[in-house]
């Protein structure tokens, strides 16, 4: 029992070192490497050429062995420090904390309205398989599914906010509006990322749907559902306790990997929508080829997606008492 | 195709029947190919009866139509009659739903083979037997007392089995879990569809004998389905084989086991494994047995049978009563006491456990 | 090559089984036991008779793979002999900002630099293609391959490579391919759909894998063990043909992961634009947009915007589709029309008598 609990842990360490170990080392084969970035950016600052030779100099000579570069790296990163940005002058630490919740708040909104589409439609079309409304159903859960999220989004703000103006087509909230608690900030906050979250709804909620679908339909043949009829449940229990907790089970993973997922496609997602949380910094730090910045939200974004598969792990055993023995479900 | 049967009811009728099947029987393709074909029967009260058939021979439909609840989109059609004792007798086929689903568990129940595809993975024991309980509004606190005598009947621990979830217990212990869980609510008829299929042998005999003191206990009347013949003649009040969807022999169990008077029925004997024979003396049926949609005309065995006749082949043989109470469906019955000989001397008591298929 | 087997056209009466009446079609993906050793050739036609043309055919009764088929025949046909045809964009090759169905010269209309929109739609087709093969063909290839040998193999092989495959699996892949494309700059499309597919195989080598180690259990590849054949020849045999179905679909879903997110990429301009894509298109006509608010210019988003929803349709209805036939979890329960839904002992197809 514990061993499977460790093995995860294991694995979630493993994978944020060789992370880490990747964005050190992508930094250094970057074209130029670490100090042609340095003085690209003390050109751009219009630093006298002169100066900038002799500071690259003094660099160089205190350029020191790579692993103590690589362990100065990752001391930094554990202490929190994740270097400055270049295009935006501020710590990255700072932007990705100003802006990671807005991301968060989005892509884990739009997940859990997905799921919540999904697995009832699923259910219903399930229950209905062969009917008029499964066959239509089905095609348009297929139909979305062609449809890639930053398509629609393209099309919302130009239908939306550039046609008809009934939606914003930038920034998190309207000029003047501070965040707290208060019912005009969280009604502007969901305004602005009202579009964004729908045109991941629509086009994600298809193949959930269709997922959900066949896991109720391999539910509603299982002995054991037809042995409940017979023991007069209700259909509503049937429905409930039987078809629909055994059918989501199997999708309880996939939820939470999906956030992980979506927080990555939030870098096209939210560059369309302009909206400034963590992906909109990645789009200008890879156009502005800002790598403290981009490697930072990088890391970000994988630390996120690992916890949630880790958090996904330890709690199924919560939800299906089948895991709780141990790594029984290791095979899959 | 379809034939009647019922002509002559002395073989299958009981003196006092708590169940009468007439003319039982399932389609899936509206009445082009039948998976139950119009079986009649009747159900003693109190007794056991063992149905037996080999795979494909519509033995688990029989099973299901007891209860109404053939799988959709199958059709059932005849006439399925419960008397519950002293009281009006009741015609299943044509209850409301609510009255079906009260019948259902209170008055017949069933266990189905495969124990562990029986449970809700997600749900402990005592969920099940607390939601079957309040589902057919029963007094849950006394239907409980009730639930862990019958698991302490079946050599439960009762506190231990019901807080524990499906996967947690062995493949025995969720089979007479099951059991306890179908007599929950007091039926008089339990219908068992190879209720011990998945099990070993020394699991399957202990089963069995649970099995007769429960009915003795309760004064249950029981249906016990099989592919496995040895297995249940050493349970079964009476007989019934099934060939084809049809039933083709009826008896005593004594008189199916020594004296049985179907071709089928002796093949079937002889194929069957037996303590007292060895090996090398058992005979398997050549051949294999038809699928509905493409039953011979005539008696069904008669591609198989070494008696068949031009008769055979055309017409549908009728009962013939070989004694009282013991049917065979077939023309040359008395021709099969010697066209095929029973390889060696049977009786109910000393059969085995049968050899898992 | 004239060993056409004796007898071959010989009429075999069938046996009629129940499985027959329904529209529920079994094959055993293991039939294809070859005890005597054959001619490589007898082995190549038995595999595409097993594995490729049975499996295909049943795979063309569904509607959805049907439909998919045409619909990914139609972009090949646009990326091979259409964009051979079809005349290249340039800049001021015809008027600006011709509508849709204006002139015959540009029938989709022209961008604000007069390129036609129709020709750039077509001549970003074949880079398309050939991303969506190398990045299904690496996916696919490196899956089978780590999943194979991890759940063949077993032991320290297995952990290894299982680890492998967790720590790829758990790396975003978006941002990852970003920081990749930024850092390497790939040029051709071949290069830029194994940089997008970079860690897409993790997951589908995990899947394999186990199924793998079910199928190990099969007794036929028990066999071919304790005779003593070699673990590359019982992969080769036994266990990939076995996964064909399941790595087709695959294929499939991978293929739709590349279009979507080189599109992506080359909208956010992180890809360089040596390479035509409709996300390029997107973006140029996205950045109009906001100047544009009349929305004139909507024709220059919507061309493109089918071309690529047209290409993930054929490609989910293809993996659907199969999906669905070979995938037996799928196989609705309607499928059987003999009831074999709860009935599997009794309507089984009729087996030798018991014992």
């Amino acid at each position: 029992m514990n061993n499977y609990y460790i093995k995860r842990t294991g694995r979630a360490v493993l994978t944020l070192w060789v992370t880490v170990t990747l964005t050190f080392g992508l930094i250094r084969a970057i074209p130029g490497g670490p100090l042609e970035m340095l003085r690209a950016r003390l050109v751009r600052q219009g630093v006298d050429p002169s100066r900038i030779d002799a500071i690259i100099q003094s660099r160089q000579q205190e350029s020191q062995p790579i692993y103590v570069e690589y362990y100065e790296y990752m001391s930094s990163l554990l202490s929190g420090n994740l270097g400055e940005s270049f295009y935006f002058r501020e710590p990255v630490s700072d932007i990705i904390i100003d802006a990671l919740p807005w991301t968060v708040f989005v892509m884990v909104m739009a997940t859990i309205i997905l799921f919540a589409i999904a697995v009832v439609w699923g259910a219903l079309i399930a229950y209905k398989e062969g009917s008029t409304f499964d066959t239509a159903s089905s095609g348009l859960s297929i139909l979305l599914s062609s449809v890639p999220f930053y398509v629609l989004g393209i099309l919302f703000v130009v239908v939306f906010s550039y046609k008809f103006g009934v939606f914003p087509a930038r920034y998190r909230t309207s000029p003047g509006v501070s965040p707290e608690l208060s019912f005009l900030f969280i009604q502007d906050a969901l305004y602005h990322a009202a579009l964004p979250i729908a045109s991941v709804v629509i086009t994600q909620v298809g193949l959930q749907t269709l997922a959900m679908r066949g896991n109720s339909i391999q539910v509603l043949g299982e002995d054991f559902v037809r042995v409940a009829r017979l023991r007069g449940l209700s259909d509503r229990r049937i429905a409930t306790r039987y078809v629909g907790r055994n059918a989501i089970l199997p999708m309880y993973t996939g939820f939470l990997t999906l956030i992980g997922f979506n927080l990555g496609g939030s870098v096209i997602l939210e560059e369309i929508f302009t909206y400034t949380g963590i992906g909109y910094y990645m789009f200008e730090a890879l156009i502005n080829r800002d790598y403290p910045l981009m490697m930072g939200i990088f890391l970000v974004i994988t630390t996120a997606l690992v916890l949630s598969v880790y958090i996904a792990d330890l709690t199924y055993g919560l939800i299906d008492p089948r895991v709780k023995s141990g790594d029984s479900n290791e095979a899959y | 195709m379809a034939i009647d049967q019922t002509t002559d009811r002395r073989v299958y009728s009981a003196d006092d029947p708590i169940i009468e099947i007439r003319n039982a029987a399932v389609t899936y393709d509206e009445g082009r190919s039948y998976v139950l074909d119009h079986v009649s029967l009747e159900l003693e009260r109190g007794e056991i009866l063992g149905v037996v058939g080999e795979s494909g021979s519509g033995k688990s439909m029989l099973a299901s139509s007891l209860l109404d609840a053939v799988p959709s989109p199958g059709h059932l059609t005849g006439e399925i009659t419960y008397r519950p004792d002293g009281e009006a007798p009741i015609n299943l086929l044509e209850l409301e739903k609510a009255d079906r689903r009260s019948l259902r568990w209170e008055d017949i129940s069933m266990v189905f083979q495969g124990a562990m595809n029986s449970f809700n993975p997600t749900l402990d024991l005592r969920t099940h037997f607390e939601e079957t309980l309040r589902a057919h509004d029963a007094d849950i606190k006394k239907g409980l007392g009730r639930a862990e005598e019958l698991l302490e009947d079946l050599y439960l621990e009762p506190d231990r089995i019901l807080d524990s979830y499906p996967h947690e217990l062995s493949g025995g212990m969720q089979q007479r879990a099951l059991i306890a869980l179908s007599l929950v609510l007091d039926p008089d008829v339990l219908v068992m569809d190879e209720p011990t299929a998945a099990l070993d042998l020394l699991m399957q005999r202990s089963i069995l004998l649970l099995l007769s003191d429960l009915q003795e206990k309760y004064n249950l009347t029981m249906v016990f389905i099989t592919h496995d013949l040895p297995l249940v003649a050493a349970l079964a009040d009476r007989m019934a084989i099934m060939y084809a969807f049809r039933l083709v022999e009826i008896g005593d169990t004594r008189d199916i086991v020594e004296n049985a008077a179907h071709p089928y029925t002796r093949a079937l004997l002889n194929s069957t494994p037996n303590l007292d024979a060895p090996l090398s003396e058992m005979q398997p049926i050549d051949g294999q047995s038809p699928a509905p949609i493409n039953m011979p005309t005539g008696c069904a065995y008669h591609p198989r049978c070494p008696l068949a006749t031009e008769e055979c082949r055309t017409e549908v043989p009728d009962y013939h009563e070989v004694e009282t109470d013991h049917g065979s469906a077939c023309y040359h019955w008395q021709a099969s006491y010697d066209e095929v000989p029973l390889l060696h001397e049977n009786s109910p008591g000393d059969t085995t456990g049968g050899v898992d298929e | 090559m004239g060993s056409s087997i004796p007898g071959s056209n010989r009429v075999i009466p069938m046996k009629h089984t129940e499985s027959d009446t329904g529209s529920e079609r079994e094959f055993s993906f293991g039939a294809a036991q070859s005890e005597v050793e054959v001619t490589t050739a007898d082995r190549l036609r038995e595999f595409y008779r097993e594995f490729i043309y049975k499996p295909g055919l049943v795979a063309w009764e569904d509607r959805r793979t049907r439909i998919g088929a045409i619909i990914m025949g139609v972009y090949v046909f646009i990326g091979t002999i259409g964009a051979w045809l079809y005349r290249e964009p340039s800049t001021n090759q015809s008027p600006r900002s011709l509508r849709p169905f204006e002139t015959l010269e540009a029938p989709l209309g022209t961008t604000g630099s007069g390129q036609d929109v129709l020709a750039m739609v077509i001549h970003a087709t074949p880079e398309m293609l050939i991303m969506i093969l190398s990045g299904g063909i690496f996916a696919t290839g490196l899956a089978v391959l780590i999943g194979t040998v991890a759940g063949y193999k077993g032991g320290t092989t297995d952990r290894v490579l299982t680890t492998f495959s967790d720590v790829m699996m758990s790396i975003p892949g978006l941002p990852l391919i970003m920081v990749l494309a930024v850092v390497v700059s790939p040029e051709r499309a071949a290069v830029i759909g194994i940089l997008i597919t970079i860690n897409y195989w993790a997951g589908l080598a995990r899947s394999i894998r186990s199924q793998v180690l079910a199928i190990r259990e099969h007794s036929y590849v028990e066999a071919s063990r304790t005779m003593n054949v070699s673990t590359p020849r019982i992969l080769l045999k036994d266990i990939i043909p076995n996964m064909m179905p399941y790595v087709l679909v695959n294929f499939a879903n991978a293929a739709r992961y590349v279009v979507f997110a080189s599109v992506g990429l080359y909208y956010l301009g992180i890809l360089p634009t040596s390479v035509a894509n409709w996300g390029i298109q997107l973006d140029n006509a996205y950045s109009q947009a906001g100047a544009l608010s009349g929305g004139g210019t909507m024709y220059q988003l919507v061309v493109p915007m089918i071309a690529i929803m047209f290409l993930a349709l054929g490609l989910i209805l293809l993996a659907q589709g199969m999906d669905r036939v070979f995938n037996p979890r799928v196989r609705t329960r309607l499928a059987g029309e003999s009831g074999s839904e709860t009935d599997d002992e009794d309507t089984a197809a009729p087996t030798e008598v018991m014992t």
